[in-house]
């Protein structure tokens, strides 16, 4: 799950981004409202967290051009103003949640999972298909009711393969939702990692449709 | 307590009746003097009258006397003997001279007018209480008025001093109303122009309390929301250090915790160092400053960090001379000013810190080779919690701010420039010229 984190201090955006990373997700960090919107504009972000207070553009007038232009990508605010007002003004731009600082980790990873999952249209917790079940919150995986272990990367993959079951990914769509920015992608890193969860999971699990992509087929 | 009411009334009663009194005494003077001619007169018109008679075969008192005027007369024979006493009163004396003459008696005072004829002395007296009591009844005529008028006056005094006084209960009420977070201005509508002034005055205060109290407000809101930063940082930084499990990665999460750390306790050091420097706190009255030895002092304190950043940091001129001001407040200025400048300026730069005299006063000045401000941003860069953008250093937002404040309370300008041809930033602070510099 790729992520967009806003935030202009260096201390909180390293932070962030490595505890995010810790908890599976591709973080890309930006430091200004225009560097926001310029990322935004690939629209490859599962999720935007958003600081409000930036420098060169606020978190909420790139909110509202966001909004604006039609993204629906879930946005979590992340700020010091915690007075009711400046909530309900953030939740009322088309903020999906919101989160004061000093924040704990933990509670933004859990947060940043309730929203994606509300995003997919899971009410659900767990991510099953078939035998299968991904937990987001623990990244533990298992296979009809048995432990399966699975790397980082393989387990955003499957994540990533399962938000929307049926539907084609490109390499280079998965490979944009698997790593950050500045992460070394090495060329044929798409395959290596499809090759080894066919071994876990049967290698009809994923499907290779030629010159297209991969998809997880819809259980029948 | 002193009441202007009752003052009011007090003066002006006792004004009235210190009026009402002249007027009675000039009054009973101008009666008495009038009096005196016109009893005078007839005291001679009586004698004249009388002397055509003849007193031997006297016999009751003679013709044409009224008893309410309480005349007296005496005839003497021309050997002294006294032929006739109308009503002895014995305090009259027994000889007369000719002509008017005021007598003192046992009984008061008595006017006698006496004349001779063929040998026969005729005295005709009266005594002058008759005309005191006279001019006495017409001082008293006039002083009646008055004496009626005080009660009147008093009220009337009484109640438009109290009409007049209204409106300053009126504004004592609207003051009393006022608190710390209500502090409007009091209407200041239909005052007599006496209250207005006041009412002025009162509002300028209020006015400036509310902005000062704002200006408290804001600072304290501002400063909750910046310590929100660094403690949001130092959160972060504790848990990414509990989940490090590789002892190199623990080592690199203390590593920020402990920057992390160190920002915090910096910028609280920056906010006590700027509400010590508010230009509202109490300040130390001004000392003599020795501007080369503060230079001299501030760069060898601040050496160790340039030497740990590879920069060459150095005093270029110590000859400012002294100053008057408070010599802590100077060294938090000019401290805050090298350690940005060693802070923002990159490894193997230079900082040149000087204070010299120039035709406008003492100047202290540092110059780095460091990236420099924009003009645009160099006006803003003094406010307070103002971050330039994408500045990799961690401010506080206030060193400058706290510099500004302190040159403020000196009198001095803060000047931002770019260096020598053009790269990097040099600050000045100008500092006014003292009288008999």
């Amino acid at each position: 799950m790729r992520l967009l984190l806003v935030e202009d201090d260096p201390m909180i955006g390293e932070s962030a981004q490595k505890g995010l990373r810790q908890d599976g997700f591709a973080v890309d960090w930006v430091r200004d409202g225009q560097a926001a919107e310029l990322a935004l504009a690939n629209g490859v972000y599962e999720l935007v967290l958003l600081d409000l207070g930036l420098p060169r553009k606020g978190g909420l007038d790139v909110l509202s051009g966001l909004r604006a232009k039609g993204n629906a990508v879930p946005v979590l605010i992340l700020t010091a103003r915690d007075a009711v007002p400046d909530r309900v003004k953030g939740l009322d731009r088309g903020a999906d949640d919101y989160l004061v600082k000093p924040f704990d980790l933990d509670e933004l990873a859990a947060r940043v999972r309730a929203l994606l999952r509300r995003r997919a249209g899971r009410a659900e917790p767990l991510i099953t298909h078939g035998d299968l079940t991904l937990n987001p919150a623990t990244r533990e995986a298992s296979l009809a009711g048995k432990p399966l272990t699975l790397s980082a990367r393989e387990f955003a993959l499957l994540e990533a393969l399962l938000d929307r079951p049926g539907a084609i990914l490109s390499r280079a769509q998965l490979e944009e939702r698997v790593y950050g920015w500045g992460e070394e992608v090495e060329s044929n890193t798409v395959e290596v990692y499809v090759h080894s969860l066919r071994k876990k999971l049967g290698t009809r699990f994923i499907r290779n449709v030629r010159g297209v992509g991969y998809t997880i087929p819809r259980p029948e | 307590m002193t009441s202007i009411r009752r003052q009011l009334l007090v003066g002006l009663l006792a004004v009235v009746l210190i009026a009402g009194l002249f007027a009675a005494w000039g009054v009973y003077q101008r009666a008495h003097e009038e009096l005196d001619e016109l009893f005078d007169y007839h005291l001679k018109q009586m004698a004249l009258s009388l002397r055509a008679q003849s007193f031997e075969p006297f016999a009751g008192g003679p013709p044409g006397i009224e008893d309410g005027f309480d005349f007296a007369i005496q005839v003497w024979s021309q050997d002294g003997i006294r032929l006739y006493f109308s009503r002895p009163h014995a305090g009259l004396p027994n000889r007369a001279r000719l002509g008017y003459a005021t007598v003192e008696t046992s009984e008061g005072d008595w006017r006698v007018f006496s004349i001779q004829q063929r040998g026969v002395t005729l005295q005709v007296a009266q005594p002058m209480a008759i005309r005191q009591r006279l001019a006495a009844a017409a001082a008293l005529r006039t002083l009646a008025p008055f004496l009626f008028l005080l009660p009147a006056l008093g009220l009337l005094v009484w109640f438009i001093v109290g009409r007049g006084l209204k409106p300053l209960v009126t504004v004592a009420g609207a003051v009393k109303a006022r608190t710390p977070a209500a502090l409007h201005p009091l209407p200041d509508r239909g005052l007599p122009e006496e209250i207005q002034p006041l009412v002025t005055a009162l509002n300028d205060l209020l006015a400036r309390l509310e902005r000062t109290l704002g200006a408290q407000r804001e600072f304290v809101a501002d400063a909750a929301h910046e310590l929100r930063t660094p403690l949001s940082a130092l959160r972060l930084q504790v848990q990414l250090a509990e989940r490090a499990r590789e002892p190199d990665e623990r080592a690199a999460a203390f590593s920020a915790l402990k920057q992390g750390l160190d920002r915090a306790t910096r910028l609280v050091e920056q906010l006590l160092a700027l509400a010590r420097q508010e230009p509202e706190a109490a300040q130390q009255p001004a000392k003599r400053v020795e501007l080369g030895e503060l230079v001299r002092e501030v760069v060898a304190g601040l050496e160790p960090l340039a030497l740990a950043k590879s920069i060459d940091l150095g005093v270029t001129r110590d000859d400012a001379g002294a100053i008057q001001g408070d010599g802590d407040g100077l060294r938090t200025l000019l401290g805050n000013l090298v350690d940005n400048a060693v802070r923002y300026t990159p490894a193997g730069g230079h900082v040149d810190v000087a204070a010299y005299r120039e035709s406008e006063g003492a100047v202290l000045a540092v110059v780095d080779t460091g990236p420099g401000i924009p003009p645009e941003e160099r006006e803003r860069v003094l406010d307070r919690f103002y971050r330039r953008v994408g500045s990799e250093a961690a401010g506080s937002g206030l060193g400058l701010s706290i510099v500004k404040n302190i040159a403020e309370r000196h009198g001095a300008r803060v000047v931002l420039d770019a260096g020598p041809a053009g790269k990097g930033l040099a600050v000045r602070v100008v500092f006014p010229r003292a009288p008999g510099d």
